[in-house]
């Protein structure tokens, strides 16, 4: 465990030391130390999750540390992080448990072949937790951990109605069946943060069981300081003109915008170049690290790259 | 933060009240997220203008369009605000903005009850010949009563839904997966061995289908119409999107599945500040590519954009953004109204920019012909 544990982390009920010990402030600092810098937004947001013991639903653009979030946090309590990708027609036996069916087929075959054949109890056997395969979900549930895991469902808006109403039922109760184990339920309920990118909405009902926050692209002088955290060694100089340059994209009719990620990554290039500052020359070779479209490339070039480096500069 | 302890009776019935005006703004808020916001006030600095904002944005908002309303409430419920801000109208349906998009222009003796059909009464039973007249009626040359009539026939209209294979599976007896969980089931009855091979195949779905419906002046006489249309369609389900533009972009689709019917049209009309005024076709869709687009609400859908192309913007742009709406989505409907009058010359200049993104080109100046294209929607 490394940092402050911050007292929201402990159990809940703790009500009132809690607010003593300003949980929100030891929750920036500790999320500090893993080099991501929350505001007062996410970071109030975050720590009431903790204490309410309801789930995080993260929105906003690509890019802004929606993910991350979670990382820092499990980093931070020293739990694990279980992860659970969402896609379209993702299913209870991508999410939450299938059998080994082949390991089952030759378990069969096996009990054939030998002497004394019990048919109750070989199937008792086969659908044993022998042959469960744990998925994300089942895993979070039934952990074993001394720290609650976080459990972090990413881009929920890509899966459909059916996983959602699903996941409703598993966000309310913590447990989950299986018609040949029986009911288990979770000792520790796994902090949870969803996040969504918004391609659609998603249904009340699962929102409604959730704390809600949107996270927007961070101001110039939080981004200079993150990139500063997250790229080591970055020259002052280049982190606040990456961060102003990238800044300006955002405000130009760009097909996607883009986030504070592309900025860490694109600064991460400079320095690996040995840049001290921006130069149009070099900006120009690397955007391909901070646009992924080839439409806006065309377009901030044909805009002025060198104005555009030039005022970046000025900040 | 302990003084709240005497003082939570306040509290509450401050949130309470903070909780109706939010609702009345639009926003869900029941029982559930006040209670829930209150112990969220509990645990931050009460001292503090962010912990307060953010413990009770994060209770009682649940969706990125209704932070803004949420901000504004409050500001001025909690900071005393005056209740706009000077440049902002606030559109929220609170107070009925604009004039009540009614009244069909060329309407015999229009009469001049100015009251939009939402106050309607309930239904009454039309002899089927008179609804077979109003289906060849145009749009435009029908009275405020008979819209009235109308919207009715309009929501017992077939449902536009364009399918598309989904990646989800189904239990099926043929198919395109192996399914080894029925398959080793089966295989019971046959002591172990998979005799029968058990299937899944993909299932059908709704397509996402988006609607982009011009409300401007040239417009006024089919909008009212084609707003019920599109009502009739968010209320399907919930892969309908419904927009509405002039000379800026409004999403509708909140406001016309409210529950209440007689509601949602008022709730719609409050939406469109924009509503008879001025058109800037290409601006507007940009502001759907930047807003929602971007974020892949295009992808794959059926794109639906309703106008007559009278394009009093820049038609370059228009160029642009729909090309731009056109590669993203599965397929680009373009409902023009005044297709349906005879002798139509597509001679707008937007227009003919339209003809050569859309891949389909449908009429909706009636009844009959919204028929027609829930039917096209349907076999997209």
């Amino acid at each position: 465990m490394r940092g402050g544990v911050p007292a929201a982390v402990g159990p809940a009920g703790n009500l009132t030391a809690m607010a003593e010990l300003r949980p929100i402030d030891e929750l920036t600092a500790a999320l500090r130390t893993e080099a991501y810098l929350a505001d007062r937004g996410l970071a109030t947001v975050m720590s009431l999750s903790l204490a309410l013991e309801k789930p995080l639903l993260l929105e906003g653009e690509a890019g802004v540390g929606k993910t991350e979030a979670a990382k820092a946090l499990a980093a931070i309590t020293g739990a694990r992080l279980i992860r659970l990708q969402c896609y379209e027609g993702i299913d209870v036996a991508h999410a939450l448990y299938d059998w080994n069916h082949a390991r089952q087929l030759l378990y069969i075959r096996t009990i054939e072949a030998g002497e004394h054949l019990d048919a109750g109890q070989a199937l008792h056997d086969v659908f044993g937790r022998d042959f469960l395969e744990r998925r994300p979900l089942l895993d979070a549930i039934e952990s074993a951990d001394p720290v609650a895991p976080v459990l972090l469902i990413d881009e929920i808006d890509r899966s459909d109605d059916e996983f959602e109403a699903f996941l409703l039922e598993l966000l309310s109760d913590f447990q989950v069946t299986i018609p040949e184990i029986g009911t288990i339920r979770a000792e520790r309920r796994p902090r949870v943060i969803l996040t969504s990118n918004r391609t659609r909405e998603l249904h009340d009902a699962l929102k409604r069981r959730c704390l809600y926050h949107w996270i927007g692209h961070p101001e110039l002088d939080r981004e200079i300081e993150i990139v500063r955290a997250r790229v080591p060694g970055v020259p002052e100089r280049l982190a606040a003109e990456a961060a102003a340059f990238v800044g300006r994209l955002r405000a130009m009719d760009l097909a996607k915008l883009p986030g504070v990620a592309e900025t860490i990554d694109w600064t991460q290039a400079l320095v690996a170049l040995g840049q001290e500052e921006l130069e149009a020359g070099v900006v120009d070779a690397t955007l391909g690290s901070v646009l992924k479209h080839h439409e806006d490339i065309e377009r901030v070039r044909d805009a002025g790259l060198r104005e555009l480096v030039a005022r970046a500069r000025e900040t | 933060m302990s003084p709240t302890a005497t003082a939570g009776d306040a509290v509450v019935r401050k949130l309470v009240t903070f909780g109706r005006i939010l609702r009345e703004a639009g926003l869900e808020v029941g029982p559930g997220r006040l209670q829930d916001a209150l112990r969220s006030l509990d645990l931050v600095d009460l001292q503090s203008r962010d912990e307060v904002y953010h413990a009770l944005r994060c209770t009682l908002v649940s969706r990125r369009d209704d932070i803004d309303a949420f901000d504004m409430a409050f500001a001025a419920f909690w900071e005393r605000a005056p209740s706009t801000a000077p440049d902002q109208p606030v559109d929220l349906g609170l107070q009925a903005t604009t004039q009540p998009p009614t009244r069909a222009p060329s309407a015999a003796p229009a009469k001049e009850d100015g009251r939009p059909s939402e106050e309607e009464s309930p239904p009454v039973l039309v002899a089927s010949s008179r609804d077979e007249v109003l289906r060849r009626k145009d749009f435009a040359d029908m009275t405020a009563s008979e819209l009235r009539r109308v919207r009715r026939l309009i929501a017992a209209l077939p449902a536009a839904e364009p399918m598309r294979r989904s990646h989800r599976l189904r239990p099926g007896r043929a198919g395109d997966v192996l399914d080894p969980r029925r398959t080793l089931r089966a295989a019971i009855h046959t002591e172990g061995v998979p005799l029968r091979l058990a299937y899944r195949r993909r299932k059908l779905v709704p397509r996402k289908l988006i609607f982009l419906c011009d409300v401007s002046g040239s417009m006024e006489p089919y909008a009212r119409a084609m707003i019920m249309f599109l009502e009739a369609a968010a209320r399907a389900g919930r892969h309908v999107e419904a927009f509405a533009f002039g000379t800026r972009l409004s999403r509708l689709t909140p406001q016309l599945r409210d529950v209440d019917p007689v509601r949602s049209l008022r709730l719609a009309g409050a939406a469109m500040p924009d509503w008879g005024g001025g058109t800037r076709i290409g601006e507007s869709l940009k502001a759907y590519n930047e807003q929602y687009g971007r974020r892949g609400m295009t992808r794959g859908a059926v794109a639906v954009v309703v106008s007559d192309g009278w394009e009093r913007g820049d038609l370059g742009l228009l160029d642009v953004e729909l090309a731009r709406l056109h590669r993203q989505a599965h397929r680009l409907v373009w409902v023009n109204p005044l297709k349906g009058h005879t002798g139509f010359e597509p001679l707008a200049g937007g227009m003919r920019i339209a003809l050569r993104h859309a891949d389909v080109f449908v009429e909706g100046h009636n009844l009959a012909a919204l028929e027609a294209l829930a039917e096209v929607l349907s076999a997209l």
